[in-house]
């Protein structure tokens, strides 16, 4: 419909004016302008002959069983499954309030989610993972101690003392019982347990003579112990079990703190590993370490420096007995010797001391008590539960969003993926089919 | 006694109907029963689905009728339920394509002698339309809805419905150009 650029109204109107839809004013202006307008005129006989046209588009009449259907439908109540224009519809068509209510499409989404997680989970368990597991066993003391070969009784790494290691703070046990009752209910029947055999007398002090190098042992370990009084209350009486003595004892029990022993031990070096063993059975070992220090040089110069000593003693001595020579050089003979003397008692006394060191192992034995502090609260108020529930019910609300969030970001790139590859084949397939079913 | 409804509007109907009035439903079931099986035959090939179509339509009524508010005219409700039902048709039709090729190449099925060459030439001519040019143009020119009911039913402003019969016109004006 070509038109005039210049014409007051445009066809579009002179459309409007014959559907009725133009505003009255602009109507009753345009009725006017028809009157002269050829132009419009033939604008409005173009579109009334259209929809003369248009009418030729007839239908036949709808079948008289359609009416009884309705009717029927009307007196029984039958329901529609027909959406209605108050449904949520977008423009695609899709039906969200259906969709959402539609139990089988919730059990396809459900059953196409639990797939793609089956097929993601799955290879996903299997994976192997790297074992950042913390070894927190203690570390055999052959390892942890190298022995000096050959030169030191070693401490056997026995089947007690590797499963005593590895029971965190429980008490193990000896031959099925319980290592403090045991000595506890020994002592109490008499029956205690065969005492090691005691040292010949003396010989704490002698030294050992060619029995090869002197070693001066120590030891200490850290034990955590469940049974802090039995423990604590065992140490000496192993200690004495094995010949030994304590050398200096400390304890603390300071009020909401783990109880602490510090022992210092002496025990004979022969009896060192079974006192050890015993110990280590009082509790969780913590930390254990191992010294030898050789003194054979030290020992052999000392006695050697003794030797000459007591030489010059004895020349002195004669010298003295003598005394032929004049008082100045007696007294100075005197003053020597007594020099001498003093100092081959200093050098027997740090003798027996090395020796008495060889002779006696000194171990530091740590006790800790594990301690869980128990919170002195009293009875909760209402209110407090109340608000400990909501600050919970909060805090797992968060959980579980964040949980949702952490979900969607770790797999839903993956379920996606598996959705796209998965239903839309699938949903096309199904329309081919019930294209080609339909005909 | 029946009740005479004739002087009634379509609304009042509906809202009679709403409060039990069930002979208001059946007067509005005489009156849209032909043109909504019209409505049906012109988009659809077979006479019998148009038949189930319209009766889908009218039971949709029956089902909803609580919850129907008066938001536009009942023709807009009702043609917005038919609109529906036709989507969904061809939907599962699978191709609004074939839609067209049927409209074009398949005479109409039922009594030949009410569809003369030119209907057909009509039908054909519509069939080459855009599909929402095509809807505006049958809503307004064999279901009389006025543009605003035609924007209600196809959920688009009052502007683009006019601006779109208007070329949907103009379009088939040319298809039909060389027939007189």
């Amino acid at each position: 419909m070509e038109r005039n650029a210049q014409h007051a109204f445009d066809a579009e109107e002179v459309m409007a004016y014959l559907d009725g839809e133009l505003e009255a004013r602009r109507a009753a202006a345009l009725a006017a302008h028809l009157v002269s307008c050829s132009e419009c005129q033939e604008v409005v006989q173009g579109f009334c002959a259209l929809s003369e046209r248009m009418l030729s588009f007839e239908v036949e009449r709808p079948s008289a069983g359609m009416y009884d259907t309705v009717l029927a439908a009307l007196d029984s109540g039958k329901s529609s499954s027909v959406s209605t224009p108050h449904d949520v519809v977008d423009r695609k068509g899709w039906k969200w309030r259906e969709f959402v209510f539609h139990r089988r499409a919730w059990a396809i989404v459900g059953a196409v989610i639990v797939v793609a997680m089956l097929v993601i989970g799955i290879p996903h368990e299997f994976k192997t993972r790297p074992d950042l597991s913390v070894d927190r066993s203690v570390v055999s003391l052959e390892k942890a101690v190298p022995a000096a070969r050959g030169r030191l009784p070693l401490f056997q790494q026995s089947d007690e003392y590797n499963s005593s290691l590895n029971k965190n703070g429980n008490a193990a046990t000896r031959s099925g019982t319980n290592v403090y009752q045991s000595a506890a209910e020994d002592d109490e029947n008499g029956t205690a347990a065969p005492p090691p055999p005691p040292l010949p007398a003396g010989e704490e002090l002698k030294a050992p003579e060619n029995v090869g190098p002197m070693i001066v042992q120590t030891a200490s370990l850290n034990i955590l112990a469940t049974n802090y009084d039995e423990a604590s209350a065992a140490i000496e009486k192993l200690a004495a079990a094995h010949g030994g003595y304590v050398e200096k004892l400390d304890a603390k029990a300071q009020t909401g703190n783990a109880r602490e022993l510090s022992a210092s031990l002496r025990i004979p070096t022969k009896q060192l590993d079974g006192f050890l063993a015993d110990v280590r059975k009082l509790g969780h070992v913590e930390e254990e370490n191992r010294s030898n220090e050789e003194v054979s040089n030290q020992y052999v110069d000392l006695q050697a420096r003794l030797k000459s000593a007591r030489a010059t003693e004895q020349r002195l001595i004669e010298l003295l007995a003598t005394r032929t020579g004049k008082l100045q050089d007696v007294l100075e003979a005197e003053r020597e010797l007594a020099r001498i003397r003093g100092e081959i008692e200093s050098m027997q006394g740090q003798s027996a001391l090395l020796v008495h060191r060889v002779n006696y192992a000194t171990v530091q034995v740590d006790l800790n008590e594990e301690y869980r502090q128990v919170l002195g609260s009293g009875p909760v108020s209402t209110r407090t539960r109340v608000r400990n529930s909501l600050v919970e019910g909060f805090a797992n609300l968060e959980e579980g969003a964040v949980a949702l969030v952490v979900f969607v970001f770790a797999y839903g790139p993956s379920l996606l993926f598996w959705l796209a590859i998965l239903l839309v084949p699938g949903w096309l397939a199904w329309r081919r089919f019930v294209v080609r079913a339909r005909g | 006694m029946v009740r005479h409804f004739f002087m009634n509007s379509d609304d009042q109907l509906i809202l009679e109907f709403q409060r039990g009035e069930r002979d208001a439903f059946v007067e509005l079931f005489e009156r849209y029963r032909e043109p909504i099986y019209g409505f049906f035959r012109r988009r659809l090939d077979y006479p019998a689905r148009a038949e189930e179509l319209t009766q889908e339509c009218f039971l949709a009524v029956l089902q909803n009728v609580q919850r129907y508010e008066p938001r536009a005219s009942f023709r807009s409700y009702l043609y917005g339920i038919a609109i529906h039902l036709v989507a969904a048709e061809r939907r599962k039709a699978g191709r609004e394509v074939a839609e067209n090729e049927k409209l074009d190449s398949r005479a109409a099925e039922g009594n030949a002698a009410e569809n003369s060459d030119a209907g057909i030439w009509v039908r054909n001519a519509l069939g080459h339309l855009e599909l929402s040019d095509r809807e505006i143009l049958m809503l307004r020119e064999y279901e009389q809805l006025s543009y605003g009911e035609i924007a209600a039913v196809l959920r688009m402003p009052v502007n683009t419905v006019r601006s779109r019969l208007f070329r949907a016109r103009a379009a088939l004006k040319n298809q039909l150009m060389p027939v007189k």
